[in-house]
């Protein structure tokens, strides 16, 4: 069998976001290449917005990715806010952290239960499972209604916020709106907690055990969270949120619209739940905190598997740690909505947790409009060490049943649960 | 319709936006025992591309030389093809710049890197393919899709929405974003049936919907309103193409009020 080339190819992985492939060429010496194909067309989001009016192009940033429009809203608000030198008040700033909540519940709710879940039970399809998984799908359908309700009430909207401005919030939601808010994200802990102790159970596959550079943003005020200034590296290195070009650095590869990133220009990485959860544990509270201590066996940073758990308890975090957000803004009742905000020139980067991991915009804005634009995205920090655990993957199995074989490829690529629509905005050179 | 009904969800270059607003809602459940789903990579594992569906549903602008191909594959097994979002009816936001070259937009981000891949200006479907209708919207409401496949279910379709997302601002008694705050609210121009959601939050259109059809957007005449308010026209247009990069009538009809003006 020489020289015999067996491609085993997913053309479009399924229950993803967004439209990639997983090519892995084996030869009669093993696996010889893996490569992640990213086909969804590239759409230069920041070749578009440069030269526009500053709030046209945070109109447009969000549009990037619909399973995190919100995370690109406010990331995007930031560092503009950061550019024209403007500092939301402390409750401004904790309502918008409620709404980041917000889509990260109905993210994490979403790819847990719709595009993880069914690999495990057997199904092709979430929608299958209604009959027999009735308490699993209630509860999936219950978190994701949270999450996309907490939108529409902050953020106008699931998709695509137009309500958060520079400055603050178009429109505030009332004080009644914020207590029933509170009161279901209380309702929704058992059901939180549930999800963690349902993926505790999952196998997480050693093939692809080993060691992990992990990347987090290190949380503003010492709890765990969204929104920070530096970037912390599992190996113990941080750094300025303002340097992230000199550690992650961007290469384009020829098989993907979006580009790979590698740390200090050769280490690949990982980004994403469980990277904050290994970086930054110390800084959970609640009852995240008790079941972080009581399954740190299974919340190990050497498989990307754990991943899904880390977003299980990131629900239950997140949780709990709105309810404490809107208490904060409750205190300052009533706050005005809006400030009227100078645009001034500068230079703002913002480093923000998306649902997938360390989201980057910087933005320098020049007479209203925006003049320099640069924004990486989780899903693109993480393409090469997801190349790293699919050919792990492949290289254990490459001698099964094709059809397996795709199936754990794609198993491990939805344990990042890649935003592939995201990642192809990549930085400029 | 007979039987079950077979829908494909297809997606080109897109945010997948419209997809999400789709498997978020509930109802889908209920359709369920009447709809077979035949490709909905989004969702399901077991998808097929090129099988023979009664409704494919498209989102996303063409915006590769392979997904030219598809949406002709699509077209071919397809008895009703619905375009579905502000980027497959309307190229979407990523034709913002439709007027510069790709080779310009290209070397901004990748500067001299290759992909294998043919890349190619953002387009919507209708410019490759017939689409029977359309579901407009960045994303579309929820409504919109129960409203489209209550419709194809009954064996009929919905009907375009040909007026303004003004008509529903004044019904919802929200305070005028145009005149009383003086910022550029393009919901004279918008097709409305978001319910004005975003003047209801005090801010302005940015027009996701896209401009009204059957040449019933006056752009001409929110162009003089937006110039006495001392908007430039470069301004103007840059704001009405957002989600209008296409539209055959818009360049036209603002350079129209700006004739013998000095800038």
């Amino acid at each position: 069998m020489k020289n015999l080339y067996l491609p085993i190819t997913v053309d479009h992985i399924a229950r993803v976001e967004g439209k990639g492939g997983v090519e892995i060429i084996v030869g009669d010496d093993g696996v010889k290449e893996v490569r992640l194909n990213i086909i969804e067309g590239p759409r230069f989001f920041e070749a578009i917005t440069i030269g526009k009016k500053l709030d046209e192009a945070l109109a447009v940033y969000p549009r990037i990715c619909s399973f995190c429009s919100a995370a690109h809203k406010l990331t995007a608000v930031e560092a503009a806010e950061k550019a024209i030198g403007f500092e939301p008040r402390e409750e401004i700033q904790a309502l918008r952290e409620v709404l980041y909540i917000g889509d990260m519940i109905e993210s994490h709710a979403l790819h847990l239960y719709l595009l993880v879940l069914p690999d495990y039970l057997g199904y092709s399809n979430p929608l299958k499972m209604v009959n027999e998984y009735k308490k699993e799908i209630g509860i999936a359908l219950d978190l994701k209604n949270l999450g996309s309700w907490m939108m529409d009430e902050l953020g106008a909207r699931a998709i695509h916020q137009e309500n958060v401005v520079l400055g603050g919030f178009g429109k505030l939601p009332d004080k009644a709106t914020l207590e029933t808010m509170k009161k279901r994200l209380s309702e929704a802990l058992p059901k939180a907690e549930y999800t963690f102790e349902l993926f505790a159970k999952l196998e997480q596959y050693e093939e692809v055990e080993g060691p992990i550079i992990h990347m987090a943003v290190k949380p503003r005020g010492d709890v765990y969270g969204i929104y920070g200034d530096a970037i912390s590296v599992s190996d113990g290195f941080e750094f300025p949120s303002e340097d992230y070009k000199m550690h992650m650095v961007e290469r384009v590869v020829e098989h993907s619209f979006a580009k790979h990133s590698f740390y200090n220009g050769e280490k690949p990485f990982m980004t994403g739940a469980i990277s904050r959860v290994v970086n930054h544990a110390d800084k959970l509270y609640g009852r995240a905190k008790e079941l972080y201590e009581s399954h740190r066996d299974l919340l190990r940073p050497t498989n990307p598997f754990a991943n899904n758990l880390a977003q299980a308890l990131e629900l239950v975090y997140f949780t709990e740690r709105a309810i404490d957000l809107i208490d904060e803004a409750l205190a300052k009742w009533p706050i005005a909505p809006r400030e009227g905000v100078e645009v001034k020139d500068g230079f703002g980067v913002s480093t923000t947790e998306a649902p997938r991991g360390i989201l980057v915009y910087a933005l320098e804005v020049k007479d209203g409009r925006v003049s320099y634009a640069d924004i990486i995205t989780p899903t693109a920090f993480n393409l090469a060490m997801m190349e790293v655990h699919v050919r792990m993957m492949a290289e254990k199995h490459y001698n099964d049943d094709p059809e397996r074989l795709k199936y754990l490829a794609e198993m491990v690529v939805r344990a990042y649960d890649p935003c592939i629509s995201c990642s192809v905005h990549v930085a400029r050179l | 319709m007979e039987g079950k009904v077979r829908i494909g969800f297809y997606a080109l270059t897109s945010c997948y936006g419209c997809q999400l607003q789709l498997a978020m809602m509930d109802e889908i459940l209920q359709l369920l025992p009447k709809a077979e789903i035949v490709c909905w990579f989004m969702l399901e594992r077991d998808s097929y591309e090129d099988e023979p569906v009664d409704i494919a549903f498209i989102e996303g602008s063409v915006s590769t030389e392979e997904e030219v191909e598809l949406v002709k594959r699509i077209r071919e097994n397809a008895k009703i093809v619905v375009a579905v979002g502000s980027c497959a009816v309307h190229g979407g936001v990523q034709s913002w710049e439709k007027d510069k070259s790709l080779e310009e937009l290209w070397k901004t981000v990748y500067g001299d890197g290759k992909v294998k891949f043919e890349p190619k200006m953002a387009e919507p479907v209708e410019n490759y393919i017939k689409v029977d209708h359309r579901i407009y919207g960045c994303p579309p409401e929820k409504k919109d899709f129960l409203y489209a496949l209550g419709t194809f279910l009954v064996g009929s379709w919905p009907e375009d929405i040909d007026y303004p997302v003004c008509v529903e601002c004044r019904l919802k008694g929200h305070p005028c974003i145009l005149i009383e705050k003086g910022e550029p609210c393009l919901g004279p121009i918008t097709r409305a049936g978001c319910d004005a959601r975003c003047p209801g939050f005090g801010v302005a259109c940015i027009g996701c919907r896209g401009a009204i059809g059957y040449d019933v957007a006056w752009f001409d005449s929110l162009a003089r309103t937006f110039k006495e308010k001392g908007i430039s026209k470069e301004d103007i247009l840059q704001r009405m193409k957002m989600f209008n990069a296409h539209n055959p009538k818009l360049e036209e009809m603002v350079e129209k009020i700006f004739q013998g003006v000095e800038e």
